[in-house]
């Protein structure tokens, strides 16, 4: 019966991987054997699977070390083996396998192959970069108080372009040193397309709050939007560098999510003082072409701010 | 020569009369003179000291409001003292206050009739000799002489403007004129020889009201006062003529009345500005204090006209808007005596006038005094692609009605040319 022998690391990663169709299948670190391991706390004749016609036997050549099952203290010395044992010794892991050991299902392609293929393209992967510097050149422009030249902006604006771009080179860097494909180009095109989503969802969000009045609670929902974009980014990240199952791509990008917003939530709200002389009010105006909304009378404006002294005589109530 | 000579005399002898007279009722009247401690409980030690004296002869003094406060917020933190002219102490007790008016009247134990100060019946005249006495610094009692000069013109609640030197310390100090009798309480100093007094007449009011009624309670006394005096303002601003000015492209209401006065400036000078802006501010010079850590009684109005110098639109109204993002109160609050602001915005367009606005309205409320808040409101014009003109105003210690009507008349006088 073929038995196969794969390597793998502590983490269950996959190194190497052998198939043999002999009756004994020898192990170490001497050059006469099957499986030669460069690992100095193997012996050099280590171990030995021996086929007895109905099972596979492992025999410790009474190495120094020993071999052990997986994570206890069991001598794998004659122990039968059953398909998918992991074996220890010295400092390295083997997996053993029968042919008829079951497999995983097939994973379909992602329904994002496609948009993850666009976003490659280097037209438009030069595209949206161009375009989020373009547009952080203009938030530069926008917050100059006084005159300014193009180096002026292009300097910061590149220089945050590159800041941004650590993001996806450090995932490509992660799937890489997780012997995964490296694919920097796809994170590169995915990453920056939710950037610039980002600036959009920015600009709905200034237009959102300059156009409705406070009677209209929704700024609530709109900073979700940002959330969901960099969910939907961390998700992909995660579905072009690695395979993973679905769970645990969610479990991930929620994880990640949480860290980005629960973090600087939680730094804001440390920040903030108990009590706080100035009001916090929404100023947000822009230009009027962005005015959509019917404006009020003074009377109805009053009749709102009418409705405040009761709630600030509620909140002077709480000590 | 001759004349010279007996101009010369007549100097000195003026003088002389000055110093006699001075030396002559300090002499007289120091019997009845006080400094006021508080004196912090904990460490035992005075926190803070003041003038007074002594208005009626079975122990009643008084004082200003702001010399007792902490013992008026606090009582449970202070105790309050007095020490007369021959080193004797002994305890006070809180009877009535003017917070408007900053006076006090406190209580000392006597065993028997004692000497005490005759508040005047008349007022002074401009030029008249007064007296100030108090303890400045607490180097010992003196008597400073000056001048009366007359009511302060641009103060909604009566100042004298006393030309001597008033310090610290001399705070509740009386000023009396040269028949020995009370013209005015000794309460603040713009340096160089200009004092204010608080008239003689306030005290006088509060004296008789409180042999009428002594008050319940000094929150409540208090809270009706401040009540009063801005249900006043408020109804004297709104009843007189509000004058509309130009500021640049925009019209503002400038309110005829003396107490409220205006101030402007902007950066026309500075060649390089990317954005031409003009700031009118107009407000009451007065507020009333409560605590070294409260004040109220303020109202500040300001407007700022801009105008985009080759600026692109959405430029101009980024920078616009970042000036207009951090409106605060002028006054000082903190957390022990008032909400955080609630606060509410919508885009409005007043009835009979050509603006389009986002107005923003903040209110808190003040936890002692329940029928009171701060108000602060913001416009800001949206209609316009080069130009904005902004609209604000804060109002401290105010009623909820007087604050609406306010606003409202406010809001309606704002617009374009």
């Amino acid at each position: 019966m073929e038995l196969i022998i794969e390597e793998i690391s502590r983490g269950h990663k996959l190194l190497g991987r052998h198939k043999f169709t002999q009756q004994t299948v020898k192990i170490g670190r001497g050059y006469a054997n099957d499986i030669i391991l460069d690992d100095p706390h193997i012996c050099a004749d280590h171990i030995t699977f021996n086929h007895d016609g109905d099972n596979w036997i492992a025999s410790d050549l009474q190495s120094i070390n020993g071999s052990f099952l997986e994570n206890s203290k069991h001598s794998a010395d004659k122990h039968i083996i059953r398909s998918g044992d992991v074996i220890s010794m010295g400092k390295s892991q083997i997996r053993v396998l029968f042919p008829d050991h079951p497999v995983e299902e097939s994973v379909t392609f992602s329904t994002f192959e496609n948009l993850i293929t666009f976003t490659r393209h280097p037209a438009i992967l030069i595209s949206s970069i161009l375009l989020f510097t373009f547009v952080a050149s203009f938030i530069f422009y926008l917050n100059s108080t006084t005159k300014f030249n193009l180096t002026q902006l292009l300097v910061p604006a590149v220089g945050m372009t590159l800041l941004f771009a650590l993001w996806p080179s450090m995932v490509s860097l992660i799937s890489h040193l997780t012997k995964h494909d490296t694919r920097i180009m796809n994170q590169l095109g995915m990453s920056f397309l939710f950037f610039n989503l980002m600036w959009v969802s920015d600009v709905f969000e200034s237009i959102v709050d300059f156009n409705l009045s406070s009677n209209w609670p929704v700024t609530g929902i709109i900073t979700l939007i940002p959330i969901a974009l960099a969910f939907c980014l961390f998700w992909l990240n995660c579905t072009i560098g690695f395979h993973m199952t679905a769970k645990r791509r969610i479990t991930v990008a929620f994880s990640l999510t949480a860290l980005l917003f629960g973090g600087s939530y939680v730094i804001q709200l440390s920040k903030k003082p108990d009590f706080s002389p100035w009001p916090s009010y929404n100023a947000s105006i822009m230009t009027p072409n962005f005015l959509f909304s019917q404006s009020s009378s003074t009377q109805e404006f009053i009749a709102n701010s009418e409705k405040l002294f009761e709630k600030a005589q509620e909140s002077a109530k709480k000590k | 020569m001759k004349g010279y000579f007996t101009f010369l005399l007549l100097c000195f002898s003026s003088m002389g009369y000055a110093t006699e007279k001075a030396e002559h009722i300090f002499k007289e009247l120091a019997p009845s003179l006080y400094q006021i401690r508080l004196i912090d409980k904990a460490s035992g030690e005075k926190s803070s000291i003041g003038s007074g004296f002594q208005i009626s002869k079975e122990g009643l003094i008084a004082t200003n409001y702001h010399v007792v406060s902490g013992f008026a917020r606090h009582p449970a933190k202070y105790k309050m003292e007095y020490l007369d002219n021959l080193g004797n102490k002994g305890a006070l007790i809180l009877k009535s206050v003017d917070v408007i008016n900053d006076l006090a009247i406190v209580k000392r134990e006597v065993n028997a009739n004692m000497p005490y100060f005759v508040l005047s019946d008349t007022t002074p005249i401009k030029g008249e000799k007064l007296f100030s006495l108090g303890n400045p610094h607490d180097l010992g009692m003196i008597v400073v002489p000056g001048t009366y000069n007359g009511l302060k013109k641009e103060s909604f609640n009566q100042r004298i403007h006393f030309t001597g030197s008033v310090n610290s310390g001399m705070s509740g100090g009386p000023v009396v004129n040269e028949f020995k009798k009370v013209v005015g309480i000794n309460v603040a100093t713009s340096g160089n020889q200009i004092g204010f007094l608080v008239p003689h007449d306030k005290l006088v009011n509060l004296f008789n009201s409180y042999k009428v009624s002594p008050p319940e309670s000094i929150d409540q006394q208090m809270s009706e006062q401040l009540s009063q005096s801005q249900d006043k303002l408020i109804s004297t601003i709104l009843a007189a003529k509000w004058n509309i000015k130009h500021l640049g492209k925009g019209l503002i209401p400038t309110i005829d009345v003396p107490f409220i006065r205006c101030w402007g400036e902007s950066n026309a000078d500075k060649a390089d500005a990317i954005l031409l802006a003009a700031v009118a501010n107009c407000s009451l010079e007065e507020n009333t204090y409560i605590t070294s850590r409260f004040f109220t009684g303020s109202l500040e109005m300001e407007f700022q006209y801009m105008h985009a110098k080759e600026l692109s639109d959405t430029k101009f109204y980024h920078l616009y808007e970042n000036r207009i993002k951090r409106a605060g109160p002028p006054y000082k609050a903190i957390k022990e005596n008032v909400s955080q602001y609630q606060c509410q915005h919508d885009i409005v367009s007043p009835s009979k006038q050509n603006i389009k606005n986002k107005a923003v309205f903040c209110t808190r409320a003040y936890k002692d005094f329940p029928q009171l808040f701060d108000i602060l409101y913001l416009s800001a014009s949206v209609d316009k692609n080069n130009q904005a003109l902004v609209s604000h105003f804060t109002i401290a210690g105010i009623e909820r009605d007087s604050a609406l009507a306010f606003t409202e008349k406010f809001m309606e006088s704002v617009t374009w040319n």
